[in-house]
């Protein structure tokens, strides 16, 4: 019935690259130390264990989908990840130097990386081996621009295959530079249609973000592989120069294939990591096991807040909202019962969701109650409209604006203010955002 | 004279240490004041602090707010001239480049812009005519203005939203006409996905031959095949129902004899209808406390299983005993009816897509 119904309801796409067939694959995952970096890869089971790259080239070994993560402190760490147009091609070699915008030759380090395989629907019914490559930099300095290209230099041919020259910015180090401002791009539910994703990548682009935070559903079926393959690609421009953190979103299932391009801390589910001023804090709100929301999810968060609750912003990103007026999914209760508390015990600034294809901003909420001011409660906001067909929007007695648009927003971090500013898909500015002064 | 140059060191230290503290002050004053005025004055102060270039940023952030662009433009060519950290004056050029591209390469577009930027945040909320007719003249007016594309694509959208197909129709052709350059990549899609939604398939199958980008092409082609399946499965579903309620409608006059004995068992309430309206009642309620979109599908359903059960009764009314056969065959016309309508009825409002994502992802936990 499923396959009739999903016929019916999809149309399935071809795949760019060249798939490898399953053949004797080991999907059980692993794990591989990086010393340097004083953490380790792992691999989920659908993903082989993590290796070191190794000078082996297919028959076109160009990177593409190149896209920056973090998994350390990102002071002093990134992770540059790619994929090739061949799935053969295990070199996993980056370039860099210190400098914005520099030529090829000046990329005087270089640094090999961990290549790794993982099992995926291909869109065409069947199953196939992708690889990602990545590669973990640390020990950078802090509030410092580098250039970088990745890909391999073939022993034998004496051709180079590396990516054009992109440029990151590590995160400033507070303490030594006190005014630093830092501007995250706040975006989710890509999925479906990448024309719209690309246009607002564009104008969160040209906003000059340091961080890309992704609140879930990239793609409508996180287990075929193509759809990822328009995620990753139609936002190169940016993900190859700017980091993105995710959390997990419905449509990700998660699928093996999320865990496998998605660098990210910890479990790669429920993490926290601080940028600037900001401490954020994200959680899967569909995990495989549901009741790991009121149990072992639940725990994580509060452990993470509670190890920084001293921070002086502090943001909370998961996918459904708790609260949400949108006609299609609205609060989702059981979070608003099981998680808000600790949103209110640990005075969270900002919560941000998405899986409502709107735009909405509440008043400051404690429990159920409205704030006369956001010195006292915590604004939702719902910016889950990056590409999914749109839903309608609605108000409820929490709502302090909401708008059925195409969207994306803006987050300045200051040491004494943070502001999230949203906008359209044709940049206009939508006028109810946030602003908090401390 | 060591000691001299200590406490010499020492004073220096400490007026520097206070002056950062004064500065940190004032800064933090007039970004809690959110005051436009009061930033730019405190980023005009002199000698410069480590917040100069950060009052200025601020104060072009709050002048692009206000809608005001070429006071913002000047803010950020201040805070360009004054940054004291690369991250800053980065990200103040590229603001620079953005604001030229929204008002014009020396701000001449700036009132025009900005009147574009807050009719647009109108015609969102409540009655979009007003906002949509002053958004019209000043596009109509202005016919060189280098966003009357993205201008028009707004109007067409709140005529869409506002329920008048035709005109929206109008307003995404004009913008069609009037995109250029990397603009038109934005129309184009627009324009076969309003044409899919409005259900002019052919027109939507046109406009995407229009779409160079190969990727975007795609999926508008899935978007329109789905539609048409969907299209399609309608016209046979509304054909098999048309058909159901003619054999019905057949059957109970053969069996009733006349149309007045057609009128006479229906009017005479069937035990069926009896035992459902109450469960439908209560399904009614309960989905109504919940989701709109869902309670208003229960809602169509439960009409249809009325009606269904209502015929249904009326048709068995006379007719004892009745043969294993034939009771078969109703119930499997009756269930063919009810499913056909409930597809109907959830295809509304696209809760289908609703369905599809349950199916896959779960029900969202509640």
């Amino acid at each position: 019935m499923r396959p009739i119904l999903f016929s019916l309801l999809c149309t399935a796409a071809c795949v760019k690259g060249n798939p490898i067939d399953v053949g004797d694959f080991v999907g059980t995952g692993g794990k591989l130390e990086l010393p340097e970096c004083g953490y380790a890869v792992t691999t989920r089971e659908g993903a082989d264990a993590p290796k070191l790259g190794l000078e082996a080239y297919g028959e076109n070994p160009a990177p593409r989908v190149v896209h920056l993560g973090l998994v350390g402190d990102p002071k002093t760490t990134i992770v540059a990840q790619w994929r090739t147009e061949d799935e053969t091609t295990l070199a996993t070699t980056i370039r860099y130097a210190k400098g914005a915008d520099l030529a090829p030759s000046a990329l005087t380090e270089t640094k090999t990386g961990v290549v790794f395989g993982y099992q995926s629907g291909g869109g065409d019914g069947l199953q196939h081996v992708y690889h990602v490559h990545q590669a973990h930099l640390c020990g950078l300095d802090p509030g410092t621009t580098y250039s970088y290209q990745v890909g391999g230099s073939d022993p034998f041919t004496h051709l180079d295959h590396f990516s054009p020259v992109y440029t990151f910015h590590t995160a400033p180090d507070i303490a030594a530079n006190p005014d630093a401002e830092v501007v995250f791009g706040f975006v989710g539910d890509s999925r479906g249609e990448y024309d719209i994703w690309s246009q607002l990548l564009d104008q969160i682009k040209m906003r000059s973000p340091d961080l890309i935070l992704f609140s879930g559903d990239a793609v409508t079926l996180g287990i075929t592989q193509p759809e990822w393959e328009d995620f990753f690609g139609r936002g190169e421009s940016l993900f190859a120069n700017v980091p993105m953190i995710s959390a997990h979103g419905n449509h990700e299932a998660n699928a093996i294939n999320y865990y496998a391009q998605m660098a990210l801390p910890g479990d790669q589910q429920n993490f926290g990591i601080d940028y600037g001023y900001a401490h954020i804090t994200v959680a899967n709100d569909t995990p495989e096991d549901p009741s790991a929301i009121a149990g072992a999810f639940h725990d994580l968060i509060q452990s993470d807040f509670a190890a920084s609750a001293n921070a002086r912003w502090k943001i909370f990103m998961h996918h459904q909202p708790m609260w949400s007026a949108s006609t299609r999914h609205g609060s989702n209760l059981m979070l608003q019962q099981l998680w808000q508390p600790l949103v209110d015990q640990f005075h969270i600034d900002l919560v941000l969701n998405g899986h409502d294809h709107d735009y909405e901003v509440t008043k400051p909420l404690v429990g159920q109650t409205t704030q006369a001011t956001n010195a006292t409660g915590t604004v939702y906001v719902v910016a889950g409209g990056a590409g999914a067909e749109l839903y309608d929007n609605d108000m409820g007695f929490w709502t302090q604006y909401s708008e059925k648009t195409y969207n994306a927003a803006i987050i300045h971090v200051r040491r004494d203010q943070m502001t999230l500013s949203a906008f359209r898909q044709d940049g206009s500015a939508i006028g109810t955002g946030f602003d908090k002064t401390k | 004279m060591r000691r001299l140059a200590i406490a010499v060191f020492v004073l220096a230290c400490g007026r520097a240490w206070a002056d950062d503290a004064s500065a940190d002050r004032a800064f933090r004053d007039a970004e809690a004041r959110g005051s436009i005025d009061a930033l730019e004055a405190l980023g005009a102060e002199r000698p410069a602090t480590r917040w100069t270039d950060d009052a200025w940023s601020e104060a072009a952030r709050l002048a692009e707010r206000a809608g005001d662009f070429a006071r913002a433009r000047r803010d950020l060519e201040q805070a360009v001239a004054t940054a004291t950290d690369e991250a800053l004056a980065r990200r103040a050029k590229a603001e620079l480049a953005r604001l030229a591209a929204i008002a014009g390469a020396s701000g001449e577009w700036a009132a025009v812009a900005a009147q574009h930027e807050q009719l647009v945040g109108r015609i969102a909320h409540g009655d979009p005519k007003p906002a949509l007719r002053e958004l019209e003249a000043i596009v109509d007016a202005n016919p060189r203005y280098p966003r009357a594309a993205l201008a028009m694509l707004a109007i067409g959208r709140g005529w869409e939203r506002d329920g008048d197909a035709a005109t929206a129709r109008v307003w995404f052709e004009r913008a069609d006409r009037a995109a250029t350059g990397a603009m038109r990549d934005q129309v184009g899609p627009e324009i076969a996905r309003f044409l899919i939604r409005d259900g002019s398939l052919d027109d939507a199958r046109r406009a995407i031959a229009e779409v160079h980008d190969r990727g975007v092409s795609d999926e508008l082609e899935q978007s329109l095949a789905r539609a048409e399946a969907r299209r399609t499965l309608r016209w046979i579903l509304w054909a098999i129902l048309a058909a159901i309620v003619a054999a019905a409608v057949v059957t109970l006059r053969r069996e009733a004899g006349s149309w007045r004995g057609v009128g006479r068992r229906l009017v005479r309430l069937p035990s069926e209808v009896w035992f459902y309206v109450p469960i439908a009642l209560v399904l009614v309620g309960v989905a109504w406390t919940g989701n709109p979109i869902v309670a208003r599908a229960v809602r169509a359903i439960a009409i249809i299983g009325t009606i269904v059960a209502w015929i249904s009764g009326a048709m068995l009314a006379g007719v004892r005993p009745i043969a294993f056969r034939r009771a078969v065959l109703h119930a499997a016309v009756a269930a063919i009816a009810v499913l056909a309508a409930t597809y109907l009825a959830i295809d509304r409002d696209r809760m289908i897509d609703l369905v599809v994502e349950t199916w896959r992802s779960g029900p969202a936990a509640r």
